[in-house]
């Protein structure tokens, strides 16, 4: 259907200013490519550029160096067929549920979208919480909502920057089970960003593991558990332990490297 | 030992206790000081010539109530100064916004524009009072410009501040769902630079009612300033106070109605912290 990958680096570096005026690289010839329908997720240790290749994907930023592509196409702006879900809340505060679902439709001048938004309202279980506002709500409930944001656009590529890492750890699980499933019917391409290595196995189709900063990709691992899965019950087995050592063996070398930098050079992380 | 929650009935008991207490305690206060002044007055050691006396106040509004003032019906005075403050509120709100919104969204436009704004706001605007005399003449409406241009600014620089403060997350999430320049202005910039803009509106009232009462202290055929300064001249200290007391019920009545307004637009918010509130 669509020419070339839907996502696509290509070579790509990234450098920012910092506050005090040098520059800070943080990501260094990213090469990588993710199929139609893949759920990829990228692992890395803190800092080393994660976030940055997703704002790449999304348009919020331009490489300085080498191209992203996205269905073929260089992203040179903002891209609405792209979803995000963000690390920390970016549900509006002024919005009931209800609105904060009906966003996307309402920007895109979408007529008679009732029935599409109390369907998504329904999906990610929150019939009933549709006037409360997003301060009455947990942060399970918050993340629902900017699930259901997200998606309801029928995006064809979704973001998600670290989406739970604010939650506890029973709500985590519960929602990524509930990603999993909400994610198997729609089957959009994803790509995850994460340093919760569980999680990444859980979820994904591959695992990219990121080099300390800047990022390249070191290893990359395809994950063959059975779909569909549970996530809650599938890290128990051996098959996904055998994975997570597998990983984790190449993941901690780079950790160690982040680790041993910030003892030099503190506060230098980004 | 068993020991039971406050029944609802003592709870409530226990606040209307409170707040009969807080409420006898300030009426006790004012009582206390308007007492001693009227006795002080009473025995010349303040002396009533210069410094009225709280009878005497009410004499005069009585007087001026029945008999209207020198210059005309009370009402009609207070209503003029009414509305010279609240067009002038409206105008500078209105504007302030516009402008504050418009500039924090346009940086170019900020930066040109940035060294008259400090200028025109350095200027003590009290001054362009005389200006809008000799050019809008004795009537309103020079009373209404010199009310905007005391209103405009506070409300201008915490427009702009509110908007240049908005999340950058929610922007950018919600040109991610595909809202337009103008979507995002309204829909994302508006609603959080909107208590920033009503924070400065609780100051701002006041602001008008200096513009419109100084403004006719200046010149007029009308007004509460114009009968303080009738007052003044007169040597009539009674005259002044009781001027001030409808200015400070129709402040605290304006005040009363933002503070609506405020909890309205912000009801989404957690809680409900109002500028002013003691």
């Amino acid at each position: 259907m669509n020419s070339g990958s839907p996502v696509r680096f290509e070579n790509v570096s990234k450098r920012f200013r910092t506050p005090k005026g040098t520059w800070y690289q943080a990501l260094a010839n990213l090469d990588f490519e993710i199929k139609a329908g893949e759920f990829v997720s990228l692992v890395g240790p803190t800092g080393c550029g994660k976030s940055t290749a997703l704002t790449l994907l999304a348009g919020l930023e331009q490489p300085s160096i080498g191209s992203v592509q996205v269905n073929g196409k260089d992203v040179i702006k903002i891209d609405t067929s792209t979803g995000f879900v963000f690390q920390h809340d970016a549900t509006f505060p002024w919005m009931n549920v209800y609105n904060n679902i009906a966003a996307g439709p309402k920007f895109r001048g979408l007529k008679n979208h009732d029935t599409l938004v109390r369907t998504w309202i329904a999906k990610v279980g929150l019939t009933g919480f549709e006037s409360n506002y997003p301060h009455q709500l947990s942060g399970g409930m918050k993340k629902r909502v900017a699930l259901a944001q997200a998606l309801i656009n029928e995006p064809s590529l979704l973001l998600m920057d670290e989406p739970f890492s604010a939650l506890d750890v029973q709500t985590r699980s519960i929602m990524t089970d509930e990603l999993v499933s909400i994610w198997e019917s729609t089957g959009s391409t994803v790509v995850f960003v994460t340093h919760d290595l569980e999680e990444a196995i859980a979820l994904s189709d591959r695992v990219l593991v990121l080099t300390a900063g800047p990022a390249k990709v070191k290893a990359n691992f395809q994950i063959d558990l059975p779909r569909p899965r549970k996530a809650r019950d599938i890290r128990f087995t051996e098959e996904f332990l055998k994975i997570y050592q597998d990983i984790w063996s190449v993941l901690r070398d780079e950790v160690d490297i982040t680790y041993q930098r910030q003892l030099i050079a503190p506060g230098n992380e980004k | 030992m068993a020991e039971d929650f406050l029944s609802e009935a003592t709870i409530k008991r226990n606040r209307n206790k409170h707040r009969i207490k807080i409420h006898s305690l300030q009426l006790g206060l004012a009582v206390l000081l308007l007492g001693s002044w009227q006795l002080m007055a009473d025995h010349k050691i303040l002396d009533p010539f210069f410094y009225g006396r709280p009878s005497g106040v009410m004499h005069q509004l009585g007087v001026w109530i029945t008999n209207g003032t020198s210059i005309g019906s009370l009402w009609i005075n207070a209503w003029v100064t009414f509305y010279e403050a609240t067009y002038g509120f409206l105008a500078g709100v209105i504007l302030g916004i516009i402008f504050g919104v418009f500039l924090a969204r346009n940086p170019t436009a900020a930066e040109i524009f940035a060294p008259y704004i400090k200028v025109s706001n350095s200027i003590p605007r009290v001054v362009l009072g005389s200006i809008f005399i000799l050019w809008l003449g004795l009537g309103s409406v020079s009373k209404v410009a010199l009310a905007f241009v005391l209103v405009f600014f506070p409300v201008f620089f915490n427009a702009f501040q509110g908007t240049r403060e908005a999340d950058h997350k929610l922007i950018a999430n919600a040109r991610l769902l595909g809202a337009s320049p103008r979507q995002v202005t309204t829909k994302v910039i508006f609603p959080s630079a909107l208590s920033w803009i009503t924070a400065s509106m609780h100051v701002s009232f006041g602001f008008a009612l200096i513009g419109a009462i100084v403004g006719e202290f200046l010149g007029a055929q009308r007004g509460l300033g114009l009968l303080i300064a009738t007052a003044q001249g007169n040597f009539n200290p009674n005259g002044v106070y009781a001027a001030m007391l409808l200015i400070a019920i129709m402040a605290l009545t304006a005040e009363w109605l933002i503070t609506k307004l405020e909890n309205r637009l912000l009801n989404w918010r957690p809680t409900q912290v109002s500028g002013t509130e003691l």
